[in-house]
């Protein structure tokens, strides 16, 4: 009997261990991986949710939609972070999930659910994909209300939606009346939007706070306002460094609209800073009339990312901000930026565009301000925002040129009584004056800057 | 082509004439005989036509020669009207280029005029009219310079050349100020001071138009405009001044308005 039950003990363990071995193997559920001849087929709903937590980062394990306890790794006293993906012409994951999912672990210890809907979201056509959206958003509302029943609070909720993803996250939100915590929407979908009612679409009562990100407002992203917070990335629509024309391939159609992933990654990352300032249009921005950040004080103006939630309280208080950004065309995407004010003494009005380039001794940085000819009144501020693409420190050198348009007849000077750079967004850098100038047009005038000195 | 045709008709009755003909020699011979009178044709088409367009070409020759000898006065009567056509139209196209070198001259020389003539506004003004006086006092340091007795007294000679000195340093520096230039009146060096190194004070004179009083109060003669003018100066020469016996600290600057 003895050897007996010992060698079924010893049989039972080691099939035991066999499954433990073959389930830890096998547990790891990826990203469902299809290819155009589905797209080309068309696939049916099937969400798979797949968890990621800073235990198993890198080895997705799916959950069950009727009982998500019963993964051990997922944790509903922590904070939950949804990551929902948009359409998928191709079938082939997104390529930033895997990034997108260790950041998120790495700003705190949570949950991340990867929502995979590719089975659903991989038809060539679209609006077949726009037609899922609802069904998906069902299904991932149940798998939130059986979350809550096992004790997990809608406001540590954060339903990261990308393109028609944030739609979707935006119904789930309505289906749970607006009491998740957060949604974030990168680059809302446009296509089949675009006369969509706010119970159509993403918009700021699906959740507690819901910011937006725009890149491609005018192809594939929506326009307009959506969040408590509407970040414009380049005035939301044509992204620098992105192809202009159809022969770019492939990059030509996404480009827009994926920057604006890798705007927020690059802002979890911490290798961007990128400080929106509050405006109505990008125009405005550009021409400097929206530099104040009164409205937040003591905090600056709201930091696009995961950490924008900082800016909430105000952010709700006001209600819809709408605040905007210009970027570079590469890593990190910041640009220097400072507030230039003028006064001349000039008797009569002149109208001209600047160029001012800042030297540090061994390179230089040049801007152009034309977006509008910028006007010299007597003793009359003239205000403009300089955006330089290159973060020169320690600036030795000013050199700048006015351009009046005139092309015969006089030469004309502008006679300035100082002119004053004010860094954005950096205050522990000194701002930068200079004294009594005369520039005439079309000729560069260099200067060394001076500390400026308010004690007098 | 007629002649042709007929030289091989002529040529088809030879052969008539000589297939009766059943000896080989005669027959030869008649075929030698008869195909001459084929080639002399054949040849006189060949020589007839050269010749003619040679005859043509040489008589070409001849007729540009009698124009060479004959010399320019003589036109053909062909050549002629062409020759007084092409003659109007040199004669046109040059007034033509006249009248649009002309009027390019007319504009540019009133453009040069224009840009002469034109005064900016702003380099133009009557000194006579500025009336107004506007002081401000200050000190600053001369970290190169030791206090002594001699520079307390302002009679005195140490004290005379460096107030001197000083003063011909803020004369310039003003009065090459574009902005501040037209209204600087003058510069004095009122006292030298012991503190841990040598102290000057001094008082700088503007004077101002009676018009627009208050906007060149708030801005052109401004305490931050003036000042910083001075301070602006101070920080350009630092790099290479500042070892020199005349060595003002930016840093020690200080300006008030004079009331």
């Amino acid at each position: 009997m003895l050897p007996h039950s010992l060698l079924g003990l010893l049989g039972l363990l080691a099939l035991c261990k066999g499954q433990q071995e073959t389930g830890e193997a096998e547990s790891c559920d990826n990203f469902t991986d299809l290819n155009l001849s589905h797209c080309f087929m068309g696939t049916s709903l099937y969400v798979r949710l797949l968890l990621y937590t800073r235990s198993n980062l890198d080895c997705g394990r799916e959950l069950d939609h009727h009982r998500p306890s019963s993964q051990p790794l997922f944790n509903l006293s922590r904070p939950t972070a949804f990551v929902i993906h948009g359409y998928r012409p191709t079938g082939a994951p997104p390529i930033w999930i895997d990034h997108l999912v260790h950041l998120l672990a790495e700003q705190q210890d949570m949950n991340v659910v990867v929502v995979d809907w590719n089975k659903g979201a991989a038809n060539l056509n679209y609006f077949i994909a726009v037609s899922y959206t609802r069904e998906a958003a069902y299904n991932l509302t149940g798998f939130i209300g059986a979350m809550q029943e096992e004790g997990a609070s809608l406001s540590s909720l954060h339903l990261i939606g990308v393109s028609l993803g944030a739609h979707l996250a935006g119904f789930v939100g309505a289906n749970l009346k607006g009491k998740i915590g957060r949604i974030t929407g990168l680059d809302p979908a446009g296509p089949m939007f675009t006369s969509a009612t706010p119970l159509e679409r993403l918009d700021p009562s699906d959740a507690m706070f819901v910011d937006v990100l725009h890149t491609d407002m005018n192809s594939f992203g929506l326009q307009g306002a959506h969040g408590h917070i509407d970040f414009y990335a380049n005035g939301g629509a044509d992204q620098p460094g992105c192809p202009k024309t159809i022969f770019a391939g492939k990059s030509y159609f996404v480009c827009d609209h994926q920057r604006s992933v890798f705007l927020f990654l690059c802002s979890l990352n911490r290798t961007c800073s990128l400080t929106g300032y509050p405006c109505s249009s990008y125009s405005h921005f550009l021409e400097g009339r929206c530099l104040q950040c009164e409205t937040f004080k003591p905090a600056s103006c709201p930091v696009l990312g995961y950490d924008v939630s900082q800016w909430r309280e105000t952010l709700l208080r006001l209600g819809q901000t709408k605040v905007f950004f210009s970027t570079t065309a590469t890593l990190p995407y910041r640009k220097l930026n400072y507030r230039v004010d003028m006064v001349t003494w000039n008797q009569y009005l002149r109208w001209g565009v600047v160029y001012i380039r800042l030297h540090n001794g061994r390179n230089f940085t040049e801007v152009r301000i034309d977006q509008k000819r910028l006007r010299f009144e007597q003793y009359t501020s003239t205000r403009l925002l300089a955006q330089f693409d290159e973060d020169l420190q320690q600036v030795q050198k000013i050199s700048m040129r006015i351009n009046t348009g005139n092309v015969i007849g006089p030469r004309y000077k502008i006679r300035l009584l100082r002119i004053r750079f004010t860094p954005l967004g950096r205050p522990e850098r000194p701002l930068m004056c200079r004294y009594d100038i005369i520039m005439e047009e079309n000729m560069e005038v260099a200067f060394r800057p001076l500390p400026c000195n308010s004690h007098l | 082509m007629d002649i042709e045709l007929q030289a091989i008709g002529e040529n088809g009755k030879d052969g008539a004439t000589c297939s009766p003909n059943e000896r080989v020699a005669a027959g030869n011979g008649d075929g030698g005989a008869s195909r001459t009178p084929d080639t002399a044709e054949k040849d006189g088409l060949l020589f007839g036509q050269p010749a003619s367009s040679n005859g043509e070409t040489v008589s070409s020759h001849h007729t540009t020669e009698a124009q060479r000898t004959l010399g320019n006065t003589f036109c053909p009567r062909k050549m002629n009207s062409v020759c007084r056509i092409s003659r109007e139209r040199v004669r046109l196209l040059l007034i033509i280029i006249c009248i649009v070198v002309l009027i390019c001259a007319a504009i540019g020389i009133s453009l040069a005029m224009c840009a002469a003539i034109n005064v900016d506004g702003d380099d133009n003004f009557d000194s006579s009219s500025f009336k107004v006086p506007r002081s401000f006092n200050g000190s600053f340091q001369l970290p190169n310079r030791v206090f002594t007795e001699e520079l307390s007294t302002l009679s005195s000679n140490e004290s005379q050349a460096l107030a001197a000195g000083l003063q011909e340093k803020l004369d310039h520096l003003y009065r090459s100020s574009p902005a501040l230039g037209r209204y600087f009146s003058k510069a004095e060096i009122q006292a030298f001071r012991n503190g841990s190194v040598v102290i000057a004070d001094y008082q700088l004179t503007f004077v101002m138009p009676e018009e627009q009083q208050d906007q060149l109060r708030n801005f052109t003669l401004s305490r931050e405009m003036v000042y910083n003018v001075f301070r602006q100066f101070l920080y350009d020469q630092e790099a290479d001044e500042s070892g020199g016996q005349m060595y003002i600290a930016p840093v020690s600057l200080n300006m008030l308005l004079r009331l």
